[in-house]
């Protein structure tokens, strides 16, 4: 299975769950900013959890396919089209050799994952296929994907993906009559980031916690895979001690010299100075990957053991997930309609 | 010894030792994570050390369901190994491997060191002292961050400290070495930055493809050594550039 970019859109790369064992060297985590829409478009296709995904910023990216592919796409980035034809998300599409599919603008999020059959076939640099642009490294060639561009997948398939394929292939455009059921990860409002007290927390006067918990605050311009620049009440200080720069992760919230707050995201730098007034629960982390510049937010806090407690249901939910795609391809229907 | 132990995330907790730079809790820091990764809990994943503290990165979905770490939660459950682990963990007599001096050629002043003549002039000092003080020093790597492979390097001479620039550069060229506040450190990768670069090393400290991708690690003892512009473009040639 292979596909050519016609065009890249504006940032396109491969990314998967991340580079965890190099942040001692300073080498950031990277991996899907929206890592819950990458596992789903995986999953759905009864690829492992984690495994190599592109991850497409905004709409306009263009690609053929050179062979017959079979494919699953997620997050709220953009809707994929065949012609005149909308591909349907979170489920399993087989698309014959010699479709043209664009990315068409969608005004949901801002970042779309294609997961296709096997896995993207791309080289492990430090125990991730994901790409790290500051450096130049992983993905493909260490660099955002450009026109011309041939990837392929893996051609190692679970059993469920070759069931999936055995009931698609052929020369037209097919998908499965179901789709995963992906409503009970999607909350009511996805402006609204649940947030844990950061260890600096305190720092902070408390007219400014207040703000900080009730008051919107906007992306800048500034907001990148990196991390993002809020817009807002500005954090003033009460306890006005330096920090020794100690480590950082995506989700951690930073409040800069000017009182500005940061909220560091994959590619993030592991290391930082600034003191962390708050961090993302992780379970809206992915939430977080699909903002854009402009998007507001508003935080509510929730304590450590809630978050733990969330992030372990949803662990939970996932690897449901899998298990029940195998039982909908043996016809033990649960999760899936 | 009081330790703090906070929760970073759902997925990380850090170990605070010390707020302020000491060389002697680095050492116990480095020695601790050696000792954390020869005698790990279930889920641990990495460790990341900087000046004051260690952070423990984990898989909570195995540490939560590990019955061999007693808590309710994942913090209680780490915080309470790594409680244990310190009290066992025999700060004395661990086995002192005598630290090796790892060497970094570099060639001062001119085009590689931008900021050596300002340097000097602030300081009060001619640039053969400048690079003398910085030459002849043994430093100690506390900390990797920034961004992969920038290491930073304490024990600079006080004769040598100096402000960061007012305004960075937008771009500092990988293997330059410069100067701010108390620290000395090396660019690893071309990036903007804001530090008094007075030289460059022909080295490449950080190479994703290389089997070490790093060439120095927190614990690490480091020294300078002055080359010439010729002896640095052999360096580069020898690695076929």
């Amino acid at each position: 299975m292979r596909i050519k970019f016609v065009k890249p859109g504006l940032l396109t790369t491969i990314q998967d769950q991340g580079r965890w064992n190099y942040l001692a060297l300073g080498v950031p985590v990277s991996g899907a900013m929206d890592a819950l829409a990458a596992n789903m478009a995986s999953i759905v296709l009864g690829n492992e959890k984690g495994s190599a995904v592109l991850e497409f910023t905004y709409a306009g990216a263009c690609f053929e396919t050179e062979t017959a592919i079979l494919m699953a796409y997620a997050g709220g980035g953009a809707v994929m089209r065949i012609n005149d034809r909308d591909l349907p998300i979170l489920r399993p599409v087989y698309v014959p050799a010699g479709a043209l599919v664009t990315l068409i603008k969608s005004p949901e999020g801002c970042r779309t994952y294609m997961a296709v059959a096997g896995g993207w076939n791309i080289p492990v640099v430090l125990g991730s296929r994901s790409t790290y642009l500051p450096a130049r490294f992983g993905g493909y060639q260490g660099r955002a994907i450009q026109a011309g561009d041939v990837i392929g997948a893996v051609r190692n398939f679970s059993d469920s993906t070759r069931q999936i394929l055995k009931s698609l292939q052929g020369n037209l455009l097919k998908f499965t009559s179901w789709s995963m059921a992906a409503q009970q990860f999607l909350p009511a409002n996805r402006f609204q980031i649940r947030v844990v007290p950061g260890r600096e927390f305190t720092w902070f006067e408390g007219g400014s916690l207040v703000s900080f918990l009730t008051k919107p605050y906007t992306l800048d311009l500034r907001s990148d895979r990196m991390g993002y620049q809020l817009n807002g009440t500005q954090m003033l200080r009460s306890v006005k001690k330096e920090l020794l720069s100690t480590a950082t992760l995506p989700g951690t919230i930073q409040v800069t010299g000017d009182g500005r707050l940061v909220i560091l995201m994959v590619d993030g730098q592991t290391t930082g100075g600034y003191p962390r007034i708050a961090h993302v629960a992780m379970v809206d982390l992915p939430l977080c990957g699909q903002l854009k510049p402009g998007d507001q937010i508003q935080f509510s806090e929730i304590s450590a053991v809630e978050a733990e407690i969330l992030w372990l249901d949803r662990s939970y939910q996932l690897q449901k997930l899998e298990i029940a795609l195998t039982n909908k391809l043996n016809n033990r229907d649960n999760l899936w309609r | 010894m009081d330790i703090a132990i906070y929760a970073l995330s759902e997925y990380a907790v850090t170990m605070e030792f010390s707020v302020v730079i000491d060389g002697s809790v680095a050492d116990l820091i480095s020695r601790f994570n050696a000792h954390l990764l020869q005698h790990p809990f279930p889920g641990l994943q990495t460790l990341v050390p900087a000046y004051g503290s260690l952070t423990i990165v984990f898989d909570p979905l195995v540490v939560v369901q590990a019955t061999i770490l007693p808590g309710s939660d994942c913090l209680e459950k780490v915080s309470t190994f790594l409680k244990v682990s310190f009290n066992q963990f025999d700060q004395e007599t661990v086995r002192k491997s005598a630290a090796v001096i790892k060497n970094i050629p570099v060639c001062y002043g001119g085009g590689y060191g931008p900021d050596l003549d300002y340097l000097a002039s602030i300081l009060a000092l001619t640039t053969n002292e400048v690079v003398q003080l910085h030459s002849s020093a043994i430093y100690r790597v506390f900390m990797i961050g920034f961004v992969p492979g920038f290491a930073y390097l304490g024990g600079l001479d006080h004769r040598l400290e100096i402000a960061r620039k007012g305004t960075p550069r937008n771009s500092v060229p990988a293997g330059s070495v410069g100067i701010a506040g108390k620290q000395t450190g090396i660019y690893s990768l071309e990036t903007p930055g804001g530090w008094q670069i007075i030289g460059r090393t022909p080295l490449r400290m950080f190479d994703a493809n290389r089997k070490e991708p790093v060439l120095l690690k927190a614990g690490d003892r480091v020294s300078f050594t002055t080359i010439t512009e010729k002896e640095f473009n052999q360096y580069k040639e020898a690695r076929c550039e």
